[in-house]
């Protein structure tokens, strides 16, 4: 195995995704060659300083998700006490009230009787 | 509920995706019972399910898209962007891969037209260059420095944690993905070919190039 080749399987070897085989003859070069040594200890300390750099979400994230999610809904979505009535779709609210007019207007407009007699 | 969400146009949509191979055949995901019913009331837009959702993957879709774009206050607003867009396009995830995949799918997506966008604004440099300063602010939240005492040593964490997010910076963005993925947010490579959608094989030769190319960056600078 030359340096090439055994640089080529850094990776697989770190993962230990490497068949008995393989990783023998990676040990077996290892051994021998100062430089893949050096190399792959470089490589190590790239990898596993990789890891370190998880990060969290800060403190004010979901309450600045749900801020946008109201702003960009016209406060359908997280409201508050408006919740329920921001749920109702405006074009049901719109439907009942003419059909409440239109009730209204059959009922106490329409058939009610004027109180002025036709004259005979 | 999506005529009235004025969100961004970016939202990427779910591709039909095939199932894992098992015994040689595309078998569809199994969902867990949890996760379906998660799913459902999500889609039922039922607002304490999207918080469940938010406190479970906010740190992981926050950290990709800090590591991604390099900037702080960038990645805030993007990974914000990222849940808004879950929030509006949820009914299109049909269960065919893991929720969190997906979810990093809409992050990686957005993260890549960010880093154009940026790119054509030619402030990529802006971001990268401030990030000394910005830990130190932050003293306490990265895990590089949550266990260190001294000032030193801090010192010498937030110059190593900054030179690592230069390394990174260094790659092109699809390099730049599976490292994060796989490196910072130790994904398996089969969630890493769920999310990008490439082959294993393709996955771990990039993945190796990009190793390697860190490792020649910070090998430059540390000598």
């Amino acid at each position: 195995m030359d340096h090439q080749k055994a640089s080529e399987l850094f990776s697989s070897y770190l993962d230990g995704e490497l068949g008995d085989a393989a990783r023998a003859e990676v040990d077996q070069h290892l051994a021998i060659c100062i430089q893949c040594r050096t190399e792959l200890a470089e490589f190590r300390k790239a990898v596993g300083g990789l890891g370190a750099l998880k990060q969290t979400a800060p403190s004010t994230f979901l309450p600045q998700i749900q801020r946008q999610i109201f702003l960009r809904s016209r406060g359908r979505f997280f409201g508050g006490r408006w919740k329920l009535l921001g749920r109702i779709p405006f074009e049901w609210v719109s439907l009942a009230t003419i059909i409440a007019m239109l009730v209204y207007y059959i009922l106490h407009l329409h058939g009610a009787p004027t109180g002025v007699r036709p004259v005979p | 509920m999506e005529a009235i969400l004025d969100l961004a146009s970016e939202a990427p949509v779910e591709k039909p995706r095939i199932g894992r191979l098992r015994f040689g055949k595309r078998v569809p995901f199994q969902m867990s019972v949890a996760e379906s019913q998660l799913i459902a009331r999500l889609k039922e837009r039922d607002e304490q399910a999207f918080n469940e959702v938010v406190r479970a993957h906010g740190d992981k879709v926050f950290s990709l898209v800090y590591r991604m774009i390099g900037n702080r206050a960038e990645a805030e607003d993007l990974a914000q962007e990222v849940f808004v867009t879950v929030f509006k396009t949820v009914d299109s995830f049909r269960g065919e891969s893991k929720f969190s995949t997906w979810l990093l799918r809409i992050a990686a997506n957005h993260c890549k037209n960010r880093i154009k966008y940026l790119s054509r604004r030619r402030t990529d440099g802006s971001g990268l260059d401030n990030i000394s300063e910005e830990k130190m602010s932050d003293v306490g939240r990265a895990p590089l420095q949550s266990h260190i005492d001294g000032p030193d040593v801090l010192m010498e964490a937030v110059e190593l944690e900054g030179l690592m997010q230069k390394a990174i910076a260094t790659l092109d963005e699809e390099h730049r993905l599976l490292i994060v993925l796989r490196d910072v947010e130790e994904l398996s490579y089969e969630e890493i070919g769920e999310v990008t959608s490439l082959a294993e094989g393709t996955i771990k030769s990039r993945l190796h190039r990009a190793r390697m190319t860190i490792k020649e960056y910070l090998a430059r600078r540390t000598r």
